[in-house]
């Protein structure tokens, strides 16, 4: 897994502010300002135009509060990193500061001492869960396509009389050559003729691969989003 | 009119694992009160001395004991630690703590004013100063808590690509033995060592390393200086004459200034304290804080916090480092840093100064990058 860059330094971001008129922001406003932050009431914010490399939520849990509003359709990570302020420490309070996606909180009365801390764990943790939903979604992607690496790789085996794991890894070549993901270059190969292995495909020779030689078969490319993938042999087997 | 007397906690340990720093901040702060007192002002001093030996619990138990008896003022701490201890029971009283020690940064309390020095005074000029004078290789040895982890970070960030950590080594404070890591050191050959040690390992350490060097027929000081933030006068003494010279230290105070200010205070600290050693940049510091203090109390003619606060940053002080005045957005003060290099006679030989004060940067927001180091480079170790 890479390595997540984590922010230090948040001058020219701006806090936005989801409280009533009662929360004392004040030294919330300070602080901020002696990090290089601006604060503005959400009131005075179009939320469409967040940005969420720039943008930090300040989301008072002791107000009404309707957490699908922070959080973007299809995700659980709210629009923007987003810092609780605790007041009382009900459950039901709780639960929706968690709903709407906060990765930090705050207590009240709110402390100048404890607002990088928050500010650092809040952003960055929103980062790494952003960075997870991210993976999870791009991994169920290929995983839905791994069905056209195995339907490519039968259909080279049957083409050439390849072991499995010699028509893997002549895919493999092949899409590192295209710079294609091994699952989006199976997939082109596969639409050819809709998407269906017809019969012909026992004469399978796509071009793309017609050069190849047997020193393309060096497994050891890293260019195939994982290290499991590079021993996929057994696993082809098997789902063959 | 009435002289406003006001009594002023000074929280400083002069005896205990640090007192040879800490001992001549306290000086520094009676020096100061001294000549407040004698000046004729309209403010009088009235010292409440609490001496925590360097003791944690006992900085909690003292402070509370003044803030108690009304004094909402006090001056005093050197480590971090003993900062952060006290600094909830001076927002709850709403006191103000006068902070006058070089620190790590990160932290703006709204109940302290903090006359030391933080990174872009002091790690950042010594930083640019060793990668175009010494080299770009560095060995790092640190007293294993919050100033050495900090300084060690913002190092690696400062150094960037032009430069290389070979290795970070962390000692319980109070280690005695360094015989491994100085065979690692002179071994591995770096440009020049940074040095986060504090008190007594910190001397240890500069003397056994000194004369391994020796011993092998490695000039140190040419080939490998070790460089710090830190080292002041009174160190060099207890360091001793053997290894005293030839390291490279970031200051915002020496005690070899030349300014009719620096002169004055030097002779006066020396005829207060004669049996101590000469002044340092903590004892500096600590007398600055006194005086801003005496100077923010006569403007605002009460110990009002607020109203404190608020002359405070109208003060300009002609200091022995030079122009101070504090930032109202930070509470920080803005100093002049300088590098130097330790002598034979228990001085530094100024090398270079900023042309002018340096603003503090307590959260580094003008020269650290948005994105921090995401891996450690080198060899990171914490010895035991």
């Amino acid at each position: 897994m890479s390595t997540q860059r984590f922010i230090q330094n948040f001058r020219h971001s701006r806090g936005v502010l989801f409280a009533s008129a009662d929360l004392g922001a004040g030294t919330l406003e300070k602080t901020l300002s002696k990090l290089g932050m601006t604060l503005s009431g959400a009131e005075s914010v179009d939320l469409t135009t967040l940005d969420d490399e720039k943008d930090v939520l300040f989301i008072d849990g002791d107000q009404p509060l309707n957490p699908s509003a922070f959080v973007n359709m299809g995700s659980s990570v709210p629009m923007a990193p987003a810092i609780g302020i605790v007041g009382t420490e009900a459950p039901s309070r709780l639960k929706l500061l968690l709903e709407a996606g906060v990765t930090a909180f705050l207590r009240k009365p709110l402390h100048a001492g404890t607002i990088y801390a928050a500010l650092f764990l809040g952003v960055n943790g929103y980062r790494r869960v952003r960075a997870m939903e991210n993976q999870l979604a791009e991994n169920a992607r290929r995983r839905r396509d791994r069905r056209f690496v195995v339907k490519a790789v039968v259909a080279l085996v049957q083409a050439r009389g390849l072991t499995d794991d010699e028509a893997y890894a002549q895919i493999r070549r092949a899409s590192m050559q295209k710079r294609l993901g091994i699952e989006e270059f199976c997939a082109n190969l596969c639409s050819r003729d809709g998407g269906i292995i017809l019969d012909g495909w026992k004469s399978f020779d796509p071009p793309e691969w017609r050069d190849q030689t047997e020193e393309s078969t060096d497994a050891s490319h890293i260019d195939d989003g994982g290290g499991h993938d590079g021993h996929a042999g057994p696993d082809v087997r098997k789902r063959g | 009119m009435a002289k406003l007397r006001i009594p002023v906690g000074i929280l400083i340990s002069s005896d205990g694992p640090y007192s040879v720093v800490s001992g001549s901040m306290f000086c520094g702060a009676l020096l100061a009160v001294d000549e407040v007192n004698a000046s004729g002002s309209s403010v009088e001093l009235q010292p409440v001395i609490g001496n925590p030996g360097g003791q944690i619990a006992r900085y909690a138990s003292l402070s509370e004991s003044m803030l108690n008896d009304g004094l909402r003022h006090v001056v005093g701490c050197y480590t971090s630690s003993s900062r952060k201890e006290i600094i909830p029971l001076f927002e709850k009283a709403d006191a103000l703590l006068w902070y006058p020690s070089h620190y790590e940064g990160f932290e703006s309390s709204p109940n302290v004013i903090y006359t030391g020095p933080v990174a872009n005074q002091h790690l950042f000029p010594l930083v640019e100063y060793l990668t175009r004078q010494v080299g770009t290789t560095a060995f790092c040895i640190g007293s294993n808590y919050i100033w050495a982890w900090e300084n060690n970070r913002i190092l690696r960030e400062a150094i960037g690509s032009g430069g290389a950590v070979v290795a970070e080594r962390y000692f319980p404070v109070g280690n005695l033995d360094f015989d491994q890591v100085i065979e690692a050191i002179i071994a591995a050959r770096p440009s020049y060592i940074f040095n986060t040690l504090i008190g007594v390992s910190s001397y240890q350490f500069l003397r056994d390393l000194r004369a391994a060097c020796t011993k092998r027929g490695i000039n140190q000081i040419e080939t490998m200086p070790v460089a710090s933030c830190t080292l002041s006068e009174p160190e060099l003494r207890a360091i001793g004459p053997t290894a005293m010279s030839g390291h490279i230290t970031s200051s915002v105070y020496f005690s070899s200034i030349v300014s009719k200010e620096n002169t004055a205070f030097v002779h006066a600290y020396a005829a207060r304290h004669p049996e101590r050693p000469i002044v340092s940049a903590d004892a500096e510091a600590t007398y600055l804080a006194v005086k801003l203090l005496a100077l923010a109390l006569m403007e605002a003619g009460t110990a009002d916090v607020d109203e404190v606060k608020a002359a405070v940053s109208r003060q300009v002080v002609k200091a022995p480092q030079g122009v101070v005045r504090i930032d109202p957005d930070t509470m920080h003060a803005s100093l002049t840093p300088r590098i130097g290099r330790s002598t034979d006679d228990g001085t530094f030989e100024i090398l270079v100064q900023s042309p002018a004060p340096v603003r503090a940067d307590p959260y580094l927001i003008r020269r650290s990058p948005r994105f921090g180091l995401s891996t450690m480079q080198g060899v990171v170790r914490a010895a035991s």
